[in-house]
């Protein structure tokens, strides 16, 4: 199913943002700006929750 | 970069099936590395989350869940993952208190402390660099754990956990905090040493809100989703609707009116009600699809569930919105020779304007946009953030 949940697209945005934020864009992917930082991106308890009521 | 899920993540009710199995999805299409177990997402039974995370090929780990029979694990206990120069362990662990569900026949979870000694030397021993625990133990079990089990960098805290926007710093272990409902995104920075070993590390907690922004197109795919699903649960909603005796609830001495009856004497009260966002809540519903899903209705209808108030919109349609009985109480409990008026307290509100619904909400600035007869300056309301329900500009 090629589906995706506003709220995980919310948090993967927020983690890519994130990693920017130390690591700066690149266009090589195998370049690594910050190679002494490494980030865990994490949720919890999503219960089901897909986007807010109303 | 990993991302991942400390479990938690499958609905409260069979109602919402189809939204399981869709999170699933969604997880493995956002690219998540691992993903812990709960006892809610065992709510379907064990082969079916098994099955549906094999089909997905969504990594689910957890240590401690095993076969009953066989005392073998029941998905993989953890993995390695190389990311750059680092090694990340990543493992999952249940509380051995935890209802399995219909699952209790099949697994048993082992004592998370043991295994979790177990596992993280295993994973040392197989060269993993940063270990990373994915906890539904709750928050205290988790603080004990990481007290008494050291190796881990990182322990994401899940089942029932607050939200607490600093994680903490138990022993080596950076311990990030709650933030339910897809709401809010841990951020733990991990620094490195020349082994690539964890030096330190600095968790937050992030709330989603507008200013991180959405992709249009995958919105589009989650609302395409929502949209179908409500369809699903509205054909549900009449079908059964249609079977129930309605007329059984209407006679109950005790029931709501709807404002039409209240605005016979109160009309103008009714008047300035009608001018209130509280007034068009249910156009909200409907607008955005969620006017079938139980989760949303309860507080964009009039007593939804009891006695005479709302079924659905086909047999009660004038009991949609946010109406007079909902703050004041059901019409047929009225006094109508009481000298008090019926004034209503921030008790009322805060059944629908919770923190996750509402989370500007004040009462102060918020109840003098619905009160009647509010004669002072007007309070600005606050934006509203993008993963709020209700209130707000």
């Amino acid at each position: 199913m090629k589906l995706f949940l506003s709220r995980f697209v919310l948090a993967m945005i927020a983690a890519v943002f994130t990693w920017l934020l130390v690591a700066s864009a690149t266009p090589a992917k195998t370049t690594i700006l910050a190679p002494d930082k490494f980030i865990v991106a994490s949720t919890t308890d999503v219960k089901g929750k897909t986007s807010p009521c109303g | 970069m990993v991302l991942v899920d400390a479990g938690g993540f499958f609905p409260e009710d069979d109602l919402h099936e189809d939204v399981a199995w869709f999170l699933m999805d969604a997880m493995k299409l956002l690219g998540t590395d691992a993903a812990g177990i709960g006892d809610r997402d065992l709510r379907f039974g064990y082969a079916r989350l098994r099955d549906h995370a094999k089909q997905d090929q969504l990594q689910l780990v957890s240590a401690n869940l095993v076969l009953k029979k066989t005392q073998q694990p029941a998905f993989e206990p953890y993995i390695i993952k190389k990311v750059g120069n680092v090694n990340v362990g990543i493992f999952g662990l249940i509380s051995d208190k935890a209802d399995l569900g219909p699952a209790r026949d099949t697994l048993a979870a082992q004592d998370p402390a043991v295994t979790a000694k177990r596992v993280v030397a295993e994973l040392k021993k197989k060269g993993a660099t940063v270990i990373v625990l994915l906890s539904q133990l709750g928050k205290v079990e988790t603080e004990d754990l990481v007290t008494a089990v050291e190796g881990m960098d990182v322990a994401v805290a899940g089942r029932g956990v607050p939200l607490v926007q600093k994680g903490r710093q138990i022993n080596q272990t950076a311990v990030v905090y709650g933030g339910e409902q897809g709401q809010y995104l841990g951020r733990t920075i991990v620094t490195l040493d020349a082994t690539h070993h964890a030096k330190s590390t600095d968790s937050d907690m992030f709330i989603l809100g507008p200013d991180v922004g959405e992709k249009k197109e995958v919105s589009s795919l989650v609302q395409a989703f929502e949209d179908k699903f409500n369809e699903k649960l509205r054909v549900a909603e009449k079908e059964q609707a249609a079977k129930q005796q309605a007329t059984a609830v209407q006679n109950d001495p005790d029931h709501f009116l709807g404002d039409e009856v209240c605005g016979r004497c109160h009309k103008d009260e009714q008047a300035q009600w009608k001018t209130t966002a509280h007034a068009h809540a249910w156009k909200t519903l409907v607008d955005k699809k969620k006017d079938a899903t139980p989760d949303c209705i309860p507080c964009h209808v009039l007593g939804y569930n009891k006695s005479g108030g709302f079924l659905n919109a086909t047999q009660s349609p004038k009991l949609v919105n946010v109406q007079c009985e909902s703050c004041h109480g059901m019409g047929t409990g009225h006094d109508a020779y009481s000298e008090k008026a019926a004034r209503v307290t921030e008790q009322t509100c805060v059944t629908c304007h919770t923190s996750a619904n509402s989370p500007t909400f004040d009462f102060a600035i918020y109840e003098p946009h619905v009160v009647h007869h509010f004669a002072g300056k007007m309070p600005t309301l606050p934006p509203k953030p993008a993963n709020s329900s209700m209130g707000g500009r």
